[in-house]
């Protein structure tokens, strides 16, 4: 079942060029789908109109059967959660229990369930030892992962990670990427924005976007077959498929050794 | 810059903590009338003794009142020098002649240039004031050979006199009893008992709700702000941003440099924190739960009833007396 | 030595006078020329201090740091009214990791003029620096008339580095230079990095988490671990036999794919590739 349809999506800023053109996906439920492009490809800007925080110049965005407009976007936003990018600018609350506690306020959950959430969630992020502590008391990891606690407490269908890690260290960045792997294993539906194929790699589906458009949609397996998509997208290819790339060129026949090489750029 | 303390709160367990905070702010509001409504000596000294009796109770150290009243200090000294040097009414306490010559005038100024030089050394700098002025007043007073420039009086009226300690245990009382509040109140409380308090406002279309949310994001961002600011500085510092010299055109565009960073982030910051909030469906205007609920207890009960009482008994007292 | 450390600390101390030292005990020497230097460690181990010590940003709590000379210590102002700090600014020049803390002027070049002219270069002279500076970063002098805020995260980033070369420093220190940016924006920040060190025959210090990047450009590394200067020395050092597990650092992509295709090949390479040519002509061998 398709959780997400997006139709012949344009969208493009007040005075400036066209940022997104053309846009055609599904995302099925309980699936896990990166979009993967460079700096100002477009693909932070798709999960802003997914969630109605921008309006489509022309096309159709359907979540869980509801097309978005001014009427639905209150309910598409109850179905949907995002982690932002910049760890400070999310954090609403003053202490971590009230941030975790926003969304649910907002959802008018009953006071008493509000609280038995926060432990609960609190709790899956490792965080329940810092309720009371405050923003400027947490690092960067620590404070996604409250934010990630905030989403899951409100129960949403689908979480989009816009860019979540890429502020992060490298401990940090391991982190949040162990808990997406988990949200995803327990039945919700994962969109990771990122122009980290190496956090891509590990997702059901790759959208590889370019300039405001589709370049390829795949699986993982599929898209690292596409060696002229690849080249054509300005990503950082995998220094395993690298090094592939180059002893195809040199003529060497070594399935074996080649096979290795494909599968650690599967990470497998 | 972990260590910025958002408000006063210094944790604690005394009766002042297990209270509402709406209670306090409406017993805070209750006795600072009551204070102005005193007016005498005998009533405002009660005043001030009461309150004392509160910190006691409480478990408030004095220091951290003392603490409370520093900035005020300054603006003490001047009311009550003011108000001793130029009130003239009531009945003449005191004359105080003084006699200013050339000599005593140039022991004078070089007493205050000392006062300047020593006074960053030293621990109690007031009391350190004080016998400065002290001292001056009696050599103008005392000692005068040479030639006499002026002679001017010094008198001290009763007024003045009432006056000045009127101001001073009005002030000294205001802010303890506020410093009580911020001291034992947690800011998100704070935000909370206001914002209850502030609900009638939205007979006149003011939504006190919206009031207190601006409150405790501005809350939460202080620190962030602040520790911007200072890498702001440091960045500009790299290019060469350097304050104790330059001239003052320099200056003005090294306060912008400074300023524009700043409203720029927050702006960013803003904009991205709205969409934050509003992917977390938050809808202004609209109603929440909230986590936090205030608790009503039989001693909140009691503060306001005394409060009230104390209200009223000052009213009745000043209209008899 | 341009830069000198001699056992230095600095303590951060608390509005209620807690102290939490953030750098402990850091001896060091970097030279005016010649070296590509990355400064590595967990986030909070005392990178960013430490370099803000480099330009006189802050002083020791103790110990002692020796900037082209000028001498740097607790209460230096206090004791030496002639100590001059801010000159010590143009020589080591510091670009912070946000470009966002540094831009304000309403056009490129005037922001760019802004380093020099605080230094006393005159408005003709800082107006073909920031020509220099602005084509030095690879951008065209089509930015010069645009406004600092309407960039790309990459051209900010470049614009802010502009700012800081026009000064003309000696030594140039960046902040996590590279972070938030994709791939392709990061390979080609590292390009000009590495130009700027050869060409202009200048030290350059970066901070950074990405082991790739240490490992394939740097020529000297510093690991901060807990405050304390724990390793001095050349990235092969370091990821040869350096204790880089326990201070929670990566392994590089390069050291990972090659010690794998080792055991996978039953071989022992006899160096380590820096690039992937070099590893596709190292396998080559092995293969034929």
């Amino acid at each position: 079942m398709n959780i997400i349809e997006i139709r012949d999506l344009h969208f493009h800023y007040v005075e400036q060029e066209q940022v997104l053109e053309d846009i055609n996906l599904t995302i099925e439920k309980g699936e896990w789908v990166s979009v993967l492009g460079h700096n100002g490809s477009g693909k932070s800007t798709l999960s802003q109109l997914i969630i109605g925080l921008l309006k489509a110049d022309q096309g159709e965005i359907i979540v869980d059967g509801l097309t978005l407009n001014e009427d639905t976007v209150y309910d598409i936003r109850k179905k949907i959660g995002i982690v932002f990018q910049n760890p400070d600018n999310q954090f609403v609350g003053v202490t971590v229990e009230d941030d975790i506690a926003f969304g649910m306020e907002n959802l008018c959950f009953p006071r008493e369930e509000i609280i038995r959430r926060i432990d609960e969630y609190s709790k899956r992020v490792r965080m329940n030892e810092y309720l009371k502590k405050e923003p400027h008391n947490l690092s960067g990891g620590q404070k996604q992962r409250v934010a990630i606690a905030g989403i899951l407490a409100m129960n949403t269908d689908i979480i989009i990670f816009d860019e979540a890690t890429s502020m992060l260290d490298p401990k940090g960045r391991d982190e949040i990427l162990d808990y997406i792997k988990e949200i995803n294993a327990q039945g919700v539906t994962v969109i990771t924005i990122t122009h980290d194929m190496k956090e891509a790699i590990h997702s059901d589906k790759i959208v590889i976007l370019k300039e405001g458009k589709i370049l390829k949609v795949g699986t993982p397996k599929e898209v690292l077959n596409d060696k002229a998509t690849l080249n054509a997208s300005n990503l950082e290819l995998l220094l395993p498929l690298k090094l592939m790339y180059q002893l195809e060129e040199s003529k060497i026949d070594n399935p074996d050794l080649k096979d290795y090489l494909w599968q650690l750029s599967l990470n497998r | 810059m972990n260590n910025i303390i958002i408000g006063q709160y210094v944790p604690g367990d005394s009766f002042l903590y297990k209270m509402d905070p709406r209670s306090k702010i409406v017993a805070l509001i209750l006795l600072m009338v009551s204070t102005f409504i005193l007016q005498n000596v005998f009533h405002i000294l009660v005043m001030l003794s009461l309150v004392l009796i509160l910190l006691w109770a409480g478990g408030i150290p004095i220091g951290r009142i003392i603490r409370g009243l520093r900035p005020i200090m300054i603006l003490l000294t001047f009311t009550f020098t003011f108000q001793i040097l130029f009130v003239e009414t009531g009945s003449l306490l005191y004359t105080l002649p003084l006699t200013i010559s050339v000599y005593n005038l140039l022991i004078a100024i070089a007493l205050v240039v000392l006062y300047v030089l020593t006074r960053k050394r030293v621990r109690f700098r007031l009391f350190y004031f004080l016998a400065y002025v002290a001292g001056i007043l009696a050599l103008f007073n005392l000692f005068a050979p040479g030639d006499v420039l002026t002679s001017p009086v010094i008198n001290v009226y009763s007024d003045g006199v009432r006056g000045a300690f009127y101001i001073m245990i009005r002030l000294v009382i205001i802010v303890t009893l506020s410093t009580i509040l911020t001291l034992t109140t947690k800011p998100t409380d704070l935000t909370l008992g206001l914002e209850q308090l502030l609900k009638p406002l939205s007979l006149i279309k003011i939504s006190a709700e919206e009031i207190a949310l601006i409150i405790s994001i501005a809350l939460r961002y202080i620190p962030t702000l602040l520790d911007e600011a200072n890498k702001i500085m440091l960045a500009q510092a790299s290019r060469g941003v350097d304050f104790t010299e330059g001239k003052l055109k320099d200056k003005i565009m090294q306060i912008i440099s400074l300023l524009v960073p700043m409203f720029i982030i927050s702006f960013k910051r803003s904009d991205e924190l709205a969409n934050a909030m509003e992917a977390r469906n938050f809808v202004p205007g609209q109603y929440r739960t909230r986590l936090h609920v205030l608790s009503w207890q039989w001693i909140d009960t009691v503060v306001v009833i005394t409060s009230t009482l104390f209200i009223a008994g000052s009213i009745v007292v000043v209209i008899l007396t | 030595m341009a830069i000198k450390f001699e056992q230095v600390s600095y303590d951060y101390v608390g509005v209620d006078q807690t102290r939490y030292r953030a750098i402990s005990n850091i001896t060091l020497d970097i030279a005016e020329t010649g070296e590509f230097i990355t400064l590595i460690g967990e986030t909070g181990s005392g990178k960013s201090t430490l370099v803000q010590h480099m330009n006189a940003l802050m002083r020791p709590t103790e110990g002692e740091v020796t900037v082209y000379g000028v001498k740097i210590y607790k209460d230096v102002k206090k004791k030496n009214k002639n100590v001059k700090l801010n000159p010590l600014r143009q020589k080591v020049g510091l670009v912070f990791q946000f470009p966002e803390y540094q831009l304000f002027e309403e056009t490129v070049e005037r922001d760019i003029m802004f380093g020099p002219k605080n230094f006393g270069v005159s408005d003709a002279d800082a107006k073909v620096r920031a020509r220099q500076a602005l084509q030095a970063v690879g951008l065209d002098a089509s930015y010069l008339e645009r406004s600092p805020f309407n960039l790309s995260g990459g051209e900010k980033k470049r614009v802010s580095i502009a700012g800081i070369l026009a000064m003309e420093p000696d030594i140039l220190v960046l902040d996590e230079p590279t972070s938030g940016l994709d791939p392709k924006g990061r390979e080609a920040l590292l390009k000009l990095f590495t130009e700027i060190h050869r060409n202009l025959n200048k030290t350059v210090i970066i901070i950074t988490h990405d082991m790739n990047t240490v490992y394939e450009y740097a020529s000297r590394v510093l690991v901060m671990n807990k405050s304390e200067l724990v390793f001095d020395g050349t990235p092969d050092e370091l990821f040869l036999t350096g204790d880089f597990g326990s201070w929670n650092l990566e392994t590089p992509d390069m050291i990972d794919l090659t010690r794998k295709l080792e055991t996978k090949l039953g071989v022992t390479f006899h160096r380590l590739p820096k690039t992937v040519e070099d590893l596709h002509a190292m396998v080559l061998e092995v293969l034929s």
